[in-house]
């Protein structure tokens, strides 16, 4: 005996054809759309992300959460009136057969939504592509070279476009998670600000995740039935070893009972650092190189590629004489960084 | 490939460094006589500047608490490891002279810091069908016993559903019988005559009418902790002692924040409790029944939460501790509950990276509430936050019709149900609802109409409870009428 087909327990009209992972509610279609599209409208109205006229570059890398971004932010534009200037910005890392198909999904994008897009890479930015880094400092790490580069990336990219705002695809597994690895590390400062739907630095732009409160899982979900195209290699350099495991542990956690993301998330925004403790953390100032913000003299990004010019000296030096170089060694041709312009 | 060395330098204990190493904590090398001292000082510190009820700043003054004491004594490693080194360090029966004190026998200084002392085991056994778990009560008296000066305690579980246990604790008893429907968020009370149940099994199926495997685990957890809250209360207790070590408090800080408990992070270390009847009777009256002795507010403290399960585990071997051990029935591979997952995560990756655990703890030890609290929530009697479900509905989107106000006129005949829902925390409410592919209860509303512990009982009607149900229908009443006032016509 086949089941009775279930009604959506929304509309109570059409036939459910999915369980929604959120709310493990049986739901049909169109009502998925909706409440997928609604939560993250009702994200950004609650935390009044956007002014009339902003402009706002998607960051998109053509992989799953920032394809169904740029649609989302597409349609909800249209829908509520923002009244924004949707622009596509993506950052060619330099990993060959791994960036390459995705951008082409981006440049799709481009064509699909009629959205300007410019595309920056870490050799025009930084004088290396992530295949040199790995090449220099092995595939251990190299995530860290990455991450810290991205960031830049998009905020120098952002201000080429001139746009005053940024959005990411960042979902709330990818919260949840930093908020558990925050934790797991101690990294106190970033944990009082990783639950933060918008970050600003002094200078730069503003930067938010109107998917903070989306399941990874319902995210795919939307691609699925709204027949989206995207990229989802793993990247083919080693991952981020610490991040998996936690990725691993959230996702152990979500089978047990699926609430366990969003409350994970509840968590992080129900506490803050102690006054005390925040009154000994060090003040944010401006990088002394390329005049990005940064906790110290030079900037996270600068300090890493001194390291990798100064791996590059020492090197040569190993080369000649087969013995270590000195570590206070200075790069032979020191690096041109490009100055943040703050107009 | 050699074999990474599992000490930094060398195989001599750094504290004294003559004697050969016995033990290594987090890559630091220690002999057995040093281990002794290093973890009872770590007991003391995390202890002492708890046990006068006003602190005295950097002076040490003479350690004498407000109250008595209440060790929760579970069966486990933490708990026999506290139980042995509380009654090394603060119940030793050995004279004046042979400890070495100064000022004679009856110098302030030498009196016993808590009067009475006393150990409680909460026996859980029946929460699950007969025979699936065993009552280790008996073989936890054999261990307390060889205490002469703890007197022993037995609580059941049930005990939270028993209204005699209840009334003997003071308690307020309702004159009906209040269960919840768990079938929806709102968690709908629903009133019946109180007919006289059987307290196993109203445990039972209030563990039945959960929605998860984790909602049972952490029930039980809750459970017990109130049990203990409340008893250490009627035994005008000012401390509760519990032998969470290191390992176990980075898994319940983590455990918790999973479970959305992330306001009460803080308590999840130190806690110091008031019962909701103390607190509604100090707002009414100072000389209240319920605060009779003096003592309403009960500090849970654990002081082994500066020593690691390895540290706790050496303590018991070379002291020759007969560890009982703990009730492991319930989600024996950790696969099916948060908690289980956590403690098999943690303890893993203790092994592989010895600091973690203590990261853990530092970092929650540095966080606190971002706002201030909104009463108590009345399962677990934690502080509770507010705009709760304005922040769920929000978030993820359960109906499409928003819930359309009553009409005064109708408001007045058919008053709207009374819900839960408002007087619990987050985590309290999502173990009520949340629920998984893999939930253990039945569909259909009546499987989940569940019992309440009494305390929960008593919250909802005695009087400030109620109060607070009372002006919520009255506000609504005035709200509705302020919203519509300019269409109102009047005669």
């Amino acid at each position: 005996m086949t089941p009775t087909p279930k009604t959506c327990a929304l509309c109570s009209k059409f036939r459910a054809i999915i369980k929604r992972p959120k709310t493990g509610q049986q739901i049909c279609k169109e009502c998925f759309f909706f409440v997928f599209e609604t939560e993250v409208h009702n994200t950004i109205t609650e935390a009044k992300l956007f002014s009339r006229g902003d402009r706002v570059a998607i960051g998109a890398s053509g992989g799953k959460d920032s394809t169904v971004l740029a649609h989302v932010m597409k349609a909800l534009n249209e829908r509520y009136g923002y009244g924004l200037d949707l622009y596509l910005l993506s950052i060619d890392e330099g990993i060959t057969g791994y960036r390459d198909d995705s951008l082409e999904t981006v440049k799709r994008n481009q064509q699909q939504y009629s959205m300007p897009l410019k595309i920056l890479s870490y050799d025009e930015l930084y004088g290396w592509t992530m295949d040199a880094i790995v090449s220099q400092i092995g595939k251990k790490n190299n995530c860290t070279f990455c991450g810290v580069f991205r960031r830049q990336a998009l905020d120098r990219g952002a201000a080429m476009l001139k746009v005053d705002h940024i959005v990411t695809g960042h979902n709330a597994d990818d919260i949840a998670e930093t908020v558990l690895m925050n934790i797991m590390r101690g990294d106190i400062a970033r944990l009082g600000r990783c639950t933060l739907i918008c970050t600003e630095g002094e200078d730069t732009i503003k930067r938010s995740k109107p998917f903070k409160y989306a399941y990874e899982k319902e995210i795919v979900m939307y691609a699925y039935f709204k027949r989206l195209d995207y990229f989802s290699t793993e990247c083919i350099y080693s991952p981020d070893a610490y991040r998996g495991h936690a990725r691993t542990f959230l996702k152990d956690l979500e089978s047990a009972r699926p609430s366990a993301i969003i409350d994970i998330i509840h968590s992080g925004e129900a506490f803050e650092v102690k006054e005390e403790v925040r009154k000994g953390q060090k003040a944010q100032q401006t990088c002394r190189k390329c005049g990005y913000m940064s906790s110290n003299d030079l900037c996270k990004a600068c300090t890493l590629l001194e390291g990798l010019e100064k791996g590059l000296a020492e090197a040569r030096i190993i080369d000649v004489g087969g013995r270590t170089g000195s570590h206070e060694m200075p790069p032979e041709e020191p690096r041109e960084v490009t100055k943040l312009d703050p107009s | 490939m050699p074999r990474k060395s599992k000490f930094d330098k060398s195989k001599t204990c750094i504290k004294c460094k003559t004697a050969r190493g016995n033990i290594v904590i987090r890559h630091a090398v220690y002999c057995k006589t040093c281990f002794t001292p290093l973890v009872v000082t770590k007991y003391k510190r995390c202890l002492d500047p708890h046990i006068n009820a006003a602190p005295d700043g950097q002076r040490r003054s003479t350690l004498k608490a407000s109250g008595n004491l209440l060790i929760g004594l579970s069966g486990g490693l933490g708990s026999t490891v506290l139980l042995d080194i509380t009654s090394r360090c603060y119940f030793s029966t050995k004279s004046s002279t042979e400890d070495g004190r100064k000022g004679g026998k009856a110098h302030p200084k030498n009196d016993r810091v808590w009067k009475q002392a006393s150990v409680c085991f909460v026996d859980t056994s029946r929460a699950f069908s007969e025979g699936v778990t065993k009552d280790r009560s008996e073989d936890i008296r054999a261990m307390v016993e060889q205490h002469k000066e703890f007197e022993f305690i037995v609580l059941r579980l049930e005990d939270a559903f028993d209204i005699s246990w209840w009334k003997q604790l003071g308690g307020y008893v309702p004159s009906s019988d209040i269960r919840a429907n768990l079938a929806n968020e709102d968690l709908v009370i629903t009133e019946a005559h109180l007919q006289s149940s059987d307290p196993v099994a109203s445990l039972r199926s209030y563990l039945s009418s959960l929605p998860t495997a984790t909602a049972v685990r952490s029930s039980i957890n809750t459970l017990a902790r109130l049990l203990l809250l409340h008893t250490a209360r009627s035994m005008q207790c000012s401390h509760l002692l519990l032998g969470t070590s290191l390992t176990s408090l980075s898994i319940s800080l983590i455990n918790s924040i999973a479970q959305g408990g992330g306001f009460n992070v803080l308590e999840e270390s130190f806690e110091e409790w008031t019962p909701q009847i103390a607190r509604s009777a100090q707002d009414a009256s100072s000389d209240s029944p319920h605060l009779a002795g003096g003592v309403c507010t009960v500090r849970v403290v654990r002081p082994l939460r500066d020593i690691g399960m390895k540290e706790c585990a050496a303590w018991a071997w070379w002291n020759g501790l007969q560890v009982v051990g703990k009730d492991r029935t319930f989600d024996p591979d950790g696969k099916q509950t948060i908690g289980g997952l956590t403690k098999d995560f943690i303890v893993g990756l203790e092994r592989d990276y010895p600091s973690t655990v203590s990261t853990i703890a530092r970092t929650c030890a540095k966080l606190a509430p971002k706002n201030e609290p909104d009463g108590q929530c009345i399962v677990c009697e934690r502080p509770a936050q507010r705009g709760i479900q304005d922040w769920k509905s929000r978030i993820s989107i359960r109906s499409l019709e928003p819930p359309s106000p009553h009409p005064p006129h109708v408001a007045s005949d058919d008053p709207p149900p009374i819900s839960l829902t408002p007087h619990l925390c987050y985590a309290c409410h999502t173990t009520l609802i949340s629920r998984s592919s893999r939930s253990t209860v039945q569909n259909g509303a009546e499987a989940s109409l569940a019992p309440l512990p009494v305390w929960t009982r008593s919250a909802l009607v005695e009087s400030d409870a109620a109060d607070v149900m009372g002006t919520k229908r009255l506000v609504d009443h005035e709200d509705m009428r302020n919203a519509i006032g300019e269409f109102l016509l009047h005669d």
